[in-house]
């Protein structure tokens, strides 16, 4: 039974997990706190619902579903962070949360308020170990979640695109003086955390197989949780962040009681952040040094 | 030859002028010095000859090509390539990730690692602490590290702002052989100093600015022995600061 929860919350935190890090991207190396990622996640989820509706095969559909949350992401760029970039760091955070209501209310319009059922896409195929049941849909979730984060923390670190983020992440102007495209780079970045975000909406709908309108805004506040557990900026941070999460939430649901998830997870927040203020992996605020 | 040719160039911040109506030229192989107190405008001119502040009139040649409306990156593609004042030396990075961050534009990587193997010969400290971050480098070797990251660019022209601000006098030594080594090597450098000795004893060309315009320029050594220069810079009479 416990090993079954610990399954069933990895499997959760494996989707809080990309959120987390599409956060993390926004957050570490735009200093942006991208509050339209739940509106992304959410159209990953919704607009793969609206395509198989309208017949589109399955891969056709995700594809479609990906590609209007990035093009919504550069439209987040160009509207809310280019414009606002040279004033106070808050405002681009209010006018990414307008997007969030916008998105939402867009997709009010069109499928309404309910959830709406998302259809099972794959046979109901399960493992059984022992006694445990791991589904299989699940399994190739978390092995896609896993390995894509793995993939981009093995891209920041060695490849020449990942050392200038990491170079814009640490210090805009000396990235410029170092020949760094920054207006190249801002959009390429939006467009990945986008992506991630409307993967992992997909990948909650196929599991779980409903979507509504604001399905974003839970995902979306555990997410940057997440992202505060494991350290902000921090990608590893954001899978320890993301997976505790998901088993908090859980693993409270089964042997609390499902009205107390939410005191689970975000006291859990309270706990490390009284701890480790800067979280579990991230490291205390560098100074620039000359 | 010209490799660098500054023509009339203006900046302005907001309404106050930095610079105006300079004129500089580097040609090849040469080490031009330009030198002035603080706020005279010497880093201003380096950022815009690198593009990264705007001109209000004049014009800047590389090499033949006009890039007075070319972006930053473009013109350290091509070869114009600046060590920043304070160096700038990313601290969350490796040493070796540093270095690394020089050559980012390049896709020769076979090259670009054999030149990194040459960077730890000449500076065997960097070599030691190429796994380390940077931050754990001392002012010196920050300096070394910025100069090698500038290397890997493949620089045409190095520009340097002021490398010996804050150095030891044993490193300010060793920065000025490494610069004339560099030059030997055939390596055109435009060097911007507040170390007015040191850096006339080097170049081949030096120009003085003065409140963002050009008030002495020629042979260095009729410069050193300017009165006026002594006075302002040299230390000898009321010194500028």
């Amino acid at each position: 039974m416990l090993t079954q929860q610990i399954i069933n919350g990895l499997m959760l935190g494996a989707i809080y997990m990309l959120v987390a890090v599409a956060f993390t991207l926004a957050i570490g190396v735009l200093n942006f706190l991208n509050f339209s990622i739940p509106g992304l996640f959410m159209l990953g989820g919704v607009a793969t619902f609206g395509f198989l509706k309208m017949g589109w095969p399955f891969l056709l559909a995700a594809a479609g579903a990906l590609f209007i949350a990035a093009l919504v992401s550069l439209l987040v760029e160009r509207l809310a962070y280019r414009r606002m970039k040279e004033g106070d760091a808050d405002v681009p955070l209010v006018s990414s949360l307008g997007f969030l209501v916008l998105l939402e209310n867009l997709v009010l319009i069109r499928y309404g308020s309910d959830q709406q059922a998302f259809p099972a896409l794959f046979p109901d195929m399960n493992l059984r170990v022992g006694g445990l049941v791991i589904g299989i849909v699940q399994l190739v979730s978390m092995a896609i979640s896993l390995g894509l984060v793995a993939w981009l923390s093995w891209f920041l670190r060695t490849t020449n695109a990942g050392r200038r983020i990491r170079t814009v992440a640490e210090n805009r102007e000396t990235a410029m003086l170092m020949g760094i495209n920054i207006e190249r780079l801002v959009p390429q970045l939006f467009v990945c955390s986008a992506l991630l975000a409307a993967l992992a909406g997909l990948l909650f709908a196929i599991n779980y197989q409903q979507v509504t309108p604001f399905m974003g805004e839970g995902i979306g506040f555990k997410a940057v949780a997440a992202m505060i557990i494991g350290g902000m900026g921090s990608i590893w941070g954001a899978v320890i962040g993301g997976l505790l999460i998901g088993l908090a939430e859980v693993l409270s649901v089964s042997f609390i009681g499902a009205d107390v998830v939410n005191i689970t997870v975000y006291g859990l927040l309270l706990v490390i952040l009284i701890l480790r203020p800067q979280g579990l992996l991230g490291r205390p605020p560098a100074r620039e040094k000359l | 030859m010209a490799l660098l040719e500054v023509s009339a160039i203006e900046v302005n911040y907001g309404r106050v002028t930095a610079l105006s109506g300079v004129d500089l030229t580097v040609n090849e192989g040469e080490i031009v010095t330009v030198l002035g107190a603080n706020g005279a405008g010497k880093s201003t001119l380096l950022r815009a000859i690198l593009g990264a502040v705007p001109l209000k009139a004049g014009g800047i040649r590389f090499s033949g090509a006009d890039i007075t409306r070319a972006p930053t990156h473009s013109r350290i593609a091509s070869g114009l390539v600046l060590v920043p004042e304070g160096r700038r030396i990313l601290i969350s990075l490796s040493v070796e990730e540093n270095l690394q961050l020089g050559a980012h534009m390049r896709t020769d990587t076979t090259r670009v690692k054999a030149e990194i193997d040459a960077i730890y010969q000449r500076f065997p400290n960097l070599a030691e602490r190429r796994h380390m971050l940077a931050s754990c480098l001392s002012g010196g070797e920050q300096q070394m590290l910025a100069i090698g990251r500038a290397m890997l660019a493949k620089p045409r022209l190095m520009m340097l702002d002021e490398p010996s601000l804050g150095l030891s006098p044993l490193f300010v030594s060793k920065l000025f052989d490494l610069i004339k080594e560099l030059n030997r090597d055939g390596l055109s450098i435009l060097l911007v100093e507040q170390n007015t000795g040191k850096a006339l004893g080097v170049a081949h060309q030096a120009t003085v600015l003065e409140l963002g315009r050009v008030v002495m320029a020629g042979d260095p050594k009729a410069l050193a022995a300017d009165p006026r220069l002594q006075q302002a810079y040299l230390g000898e009479g009321t010194p500028s600061h």
